[in-house]
C-alpha cells in the first residue's frame, strides 16, 4: 500500500499517425481485443497498486470511454481508485514519458496522497512487470530513482519517493529537463540512478512496423503465453460478445480471434478483433482486423492492418509487404474501383 | 416513480434430469451457448425489455446464482431504486418454510412486492432458453384487460402430452388449462410466462394458500382457481425459438441449435443482446494444426485439434490430435493428446485423458464422468459407446 502509480497517457509516437487520428497511442487496439492502457493498468493492479492517476492527452474521448470509472481494472473505488487527470491548457501531448508540465497542471493528486513511492509509466511498452518486486528492489538498491530495463531496452517505468516527484515538479525548469525520462536519461545531478532488470514478456510500439511484428509474434503459443499469464490477467472494457461463429467452409490456421467474429472465410496468420465478419471465399493473411470489420466476399488480404470499422467490399485485393503493411485508417470503405 | 412491473424469476429447481450437472448447482446456472448460464436469457430479456425490478427466487443449490448474479451489474439491476434482489426461504415467527410449489414460493414473498406496489407482476422461469420482449406481452395484456396472461406457444401436436396445454375461444380468452394432457384440444403449450395484475395475484395467493389441498403451482392450481371465479385469462401468444433444456439431451439439442442458421436461435443480433458475466480471457487461438469447422469457440480457448459442430466454452484446452465432433465443451477443459469425443457434454474443468474415446455418431448423447472415464481405463482403454 505504499506505492501509486502515474500512468502517462500522453506520449505521442510519430510514425503510428494512421492509427492515432482519432484517439491517443494509450488506446491503439491491441492482440484483438485490447488497448494498449489495458496491460499498464493490469500490471498495476495486479501489482496491488490501487491509487492511479491517468493523464491522457487530446483526443481522449476513445481512451474516457475505454477506461471509463476503471470498472473492469477494479479501480472504480470509493477510497484511491483511478483519477483522469487531462490537460487543463496545455495543448496536451508529449514525446517523453513523465512530463513535469502534465505532473505540475495536477500536483494536488501528488501532494494530497499518502503513498510513499510512485511508479512512473506509459502504454506503449507492453509487459507483465511486479512493480511491488520493482519497488523491492529500489528500496534496496537505495538509488533516488529507479528505471526498469530489459536488457538493454528500457521499460519507460520508473519508481521514485513522492516526495522527490514534488521536489522535482518545483525544479525541473532549472534542472533544464521536461520529463522523467529525460532526467533519468541525463542522469542530471545529485540525484542517483539504479536499473531494475526485469525477465518476461516485452514488447516496445513505437512504428507500425513493430506494432505489426509485435502482433504477429503473437500468434507463436509460446510468445501468447509469456503475455497471458493465468495468475496475471489482462483486464478489459467487457462487451458481451458472443462466442465466434465458424461457419460451413471456413478455415482458420495460426490465428488469434476475439469472440463476436463470424467466419466463413480463410484467416490465416492474423489477429481479428471484436465482432469481425469474414465472408465466402475472403482470403484474410498476415493481417491484424480490428473490432467490427465487414470482409467482403472473395475478398483477398495480405499484410494489411485494418482499424475499427473498416468496410471492405467483395472481390477487392490489397497486398502490402511485412516491411510495408497496408494500413486502412477507422471506418474507411474500400471499394473494388479504389483499388484498380 | 412508482414501479409498473416487477418480475419474480423462479430460479430454485434442482433439474434432477441433468444428472450431475446439477448435482452441484441449480439449473437456471446450468452453462450454456459457450459463455452464457440458462439464467442469462430471462435476465437479458428484462434488461431488453426495460423491467427494472427482478425478484430472483433460489432454494436447491443456490451458492452459484447467488455469487454469479451478484449485484445484477450485467444486467444493469444495480439500481438505486429497484434492481436485483435474491429471495431465498427464510425464517419468521411462524417458523422456517420451504418454497413448497410456485404459487408459494410467490406467496412467500408478499411483503417484497407490497413494498415495491407494481401494477403488474411478470413471473417467469430460469428453465427456458429463448428470446422475449416481455414489454410487448404487457401491452397485450393491457390492451386485452386481462387479470392474467400467459404467454403460450405452439408445439408440435405429437408432443403435447408433455406440456400444459392451454384451450382457447377464437379471441385468445383462456377457457380451460390442462397439464400434460393425452388429447389435447389445443397445441398451445404454457411458456411458464405469466403477467398478473398485482392485486389479483395478491388476493388469489391468499386464497390458494389457505387450501389446504393445493400443491401451491400457478399451473395446477392458481389458473383454474381464477377460470373457476371467472377472471378474464387470456393466452399471449409468442412465435419465435423457445425450448426447455430440461434433460441431458435437450441441452446438447439447444446447443446445436447456436450451429444451425435455420434455427431461430441467433445470439449475434446486436439488438436484442444476451448479456452475461464476463471473464477477462485472452483471444482465442486456433494453430497450426488446430482445425475448427459449424462451430461456436469462446475466448482464452487454444485449439491445437480437429473441432467440428460443436459448442467451445472460455478457457479450453484442445491438444493435439484430439478430434471432437457434435460436442458441448464446458469451461476449463482439457482434451487430451489424441482423444476422440463425439456427441458428448463436457462438464467444467474436466481432464479429458489422452487418447480417450467416447460417443458414436448415431449413440445417445453423453454426459461425462469421472466413473465413464473409470471404467474406460478399466477395460483396457477401449472405446465407451455409452450403451455398456
Amino acid at each position: 500500500m505504499r506505492l501509486m502509480a502515474i500512468v502517462d497517457a500522453a506520449v505521442r509516437i510519430p510514425g503510428l499517425e494512421d492509427l492515432t487520428m482519432y484517439r491517443s497511442t494509450a488506446s491503439v487496439p491491441f492482440a484483438g481485443r485490447y488497448r494498449l492502457i489495458d496491460f499498464t493498468l493490469s500490471n498495476i493492479v495486479n501489482s496491488g497498486i490501487s491509487s492511479v492517476g491517468v493523464f491522457p492527452t487530446n483526443p481522449f474521448v476513445s481512451l474516457l470511454d475505454h477506461i471509463g470509472m476503471g470498472k473492469s481494472w477494479d479501480l472504480d473505488r470509493r477510497k484511491d481508485g483511478l483519477f483522469l487527470l487531462p490537460p487543463t491548457q496545455l495543448n496536451g501531448g508529449h514525446l517523453s514519458v513523465g512530463a513535469f508540465a502534465a505532473l505540475e497542471e495536477h500536483k494536488a493528486f501528488i501532494t494530497k496522497s499518502r503513498r510513499q513511492h510512485v511508479v512512473i509509466t506509459s502504454c506503449y511498452t507492453i509487459t507483465q512487470i511486479n512493480y511491488q518486486k520493482m519497488l523491492q528492489a529500489h528500496i534496496e538498491s537505495g538509488a533516488d530513482i529507479t528505471e526498469a530495463v530489459s536488457g538493454d531496452t528500457s521499460l519507460k517505468s520508473y519508481i521514485m519517493s513522492r516526495e522527490l516527484l514534488m521536489e522535482l515538479i518545483d525544479v525541473y525548469k532549472e534542472k533544464r529537463v521536461v520529463s522523467v525520462e529525460d532526467l533519468v536519461n541525463l542522469k542530471k545531478k545529485p540525484y542517483t540512478y539504479g536499473r531494475y532488470e526485469y525477465e518476461g514478456y516485452v514488447a516496445v510500439i513505437d512504428s507500425v512496423q513493430s506494432y505489426f511484428n509485435e502482433s504477429m509474434a503473437l500468434l507463436n503459443v509460446e510468445r501468447w503465453s509469456e503475455l497471458f499469464l493465468h495468475e496475471c490477467p489482462i483486464y478489459t472494457k467487457v462487451k458481451d460478445e458472443p462466442p465466434t461463429r465458424y461457419l460451413k467452409g471456413s478455415v482458420v490456421k495460426r490465428a488469434l480471434l476475439a469472440n463476436g467474429g463470424t467466419i466463413e472465410g480463410s484467416v490465416t496468420e492474423s489477429i481479428l478483433g471484436r465482432a469481425v465478419m469474414v465472408k465466402k471465399n475472403a482470403k484474410v493473411d498476415h493481417c491484424i482486423i480490428m473490432q467490427k470489420c465487414v470482409i467482403g466476399e472473395g475478398c483477398d488480404l495480405s499484410y494489411v492492418i485494418a482499424d475499427k470499422e473498416v468496410h471492405i467490399e467483395s472481390g477487392v485485393i490489397l497486398r502490402g509487404t511485412k516491411e510495408n503493411p497496408v494500413v486502412l485508417r477507422k471506418g474507411e470503405r474500400v471499394l473494388k474501383e479504389d483499388v484498380g | 416513480m412508482k414501479t409498473e412491473i416487477v418480475a419474480m424469476l423462479l430460479a430454485g429447481g434442482q433439474g434432477s434430469r441433468l444428472k450431475s450437472l446439477t448435482y452441484n448447482i441449480a439449473k437456471p446456472a446450468i452453462p450454456f451457448g459457450g459463455k452464457y448460464r440458462i439464467i442469462d436469457f430471462p435476465l437479458s430479456n428484462c434488461m431488453n425489455s426495460e423491467i427494472h425490478t427482478v425478484g430472483v427466487l433460489t432454494q436447491y443449490q443456490p451458492h452459484v446464482l447467488h455469487n454469479y448474479i451478484g449485484l445484477g451489474t450485467p444486467w444493469d439491476l444495480d439500481r438505486r431504486n429497484g434492481g436485483v434482489t435474491m429471495l431465498t426461504p427464510y425464517a419468521a415467527m411462524g417458523g422456517i418454510r420451504w418454497y413448497d410449489g410456485t404459487a408459494n414460493a410467490i406467496y412467500q414473498n408478499i411483503n417484497y412486492l407490497m413494498e415495491h406496489d407494481p401494477e403488474y407482476v411478470i413471473i417467469l422461469s430460469g428453465d427456458h432458453i429463448y428470446k422475449m420482449d416481455y414489454g410487448m406481452m404487457l401491452d397485450f395484456h393491457k390492451e386485452q384487460q386481462a387479470d392474467a396472461t400467459i404467454s403460450v406457444i405452439e408445439v408440435p401436436w405429437e408432443e403435447t402430452h408433455r406440456f400444459g396445454i392451454m384451450n382457447t375461444d377464437e379471441k385468445m380468452n383462456i377457457t380451460e388449462f390442462v397439464e400434460k394432457p393425452k388429447d389435447a384440444k389445443s397445441n398451445l403449450a404454457s411458456m411458464g410466462v405469466y403477467i398478473f395484475d398485482w392485486q389479483k395475484l395478491k388476493d388469489f395467493l391468499i386464497m390458494d394458500n389457505e387450501n389446504e389441498d393445493s400443491s401451491h403451482d400457478f399451473g395446477h392450481d392458481i389458473i383454474p382457481l381464477m377460470l373457476g371465479k371467472g377472471e378474464k385469462l387470456v393466452a399471449y401468444p409468442y412465435k419465435g425459438y423457445w425450448k426447455d433444456v430440461g434433460t441431458v439431451e435437450s441441452l446438447w439439442e439447444a446447443n446445436m441449435d447456436l450451429l444451425n442458421p435455420e434455427s431461430g436461435l441467433n445470439l449475434h443480433d446486436p439488438a436484442w443482446r444476451i448479456f452475461s458475466s464476463n471473464p477477462q480471457l485472452p483471444p482465442q487461438v486456433v494453430t497450426e494444426t488446430g482445425y475448427v469447422q459449424e462451430s461456436f469457440v469462446n475466448e482464452g480457448c487454444v485449439i491445437e485439434g480437429e473441432v467440428t459442430k460443436s459448442v467451445v466454452f472460455q478457457d479450453v484446452y484442445i491438444k493435439e490430435g484430439a478430434t471432437i465432433q457434435d460436442c458441448v465443451i464446458m469451461s476449463g477443459v482439457v482434451v487430451g493428446n489424441g482423444a476422440k469425443l463425439t456427441r458428448a457434454i463436457v462438464p467444467p474443468s474436466f481432464n479429458v485423458p489422452d487418447n480417450f474415446e467416447v460417443g458414436s455418431p448415431e449413440g445417445e448423447i453423453i454426459l461425462l464422468t469421472d466413473e465413464i472415464v473409470e471404467k474406460w481405463k478399466g477395460s483396457g482403454e477401449h472405446a465407451f459407446d455409452g450403451n455398456r
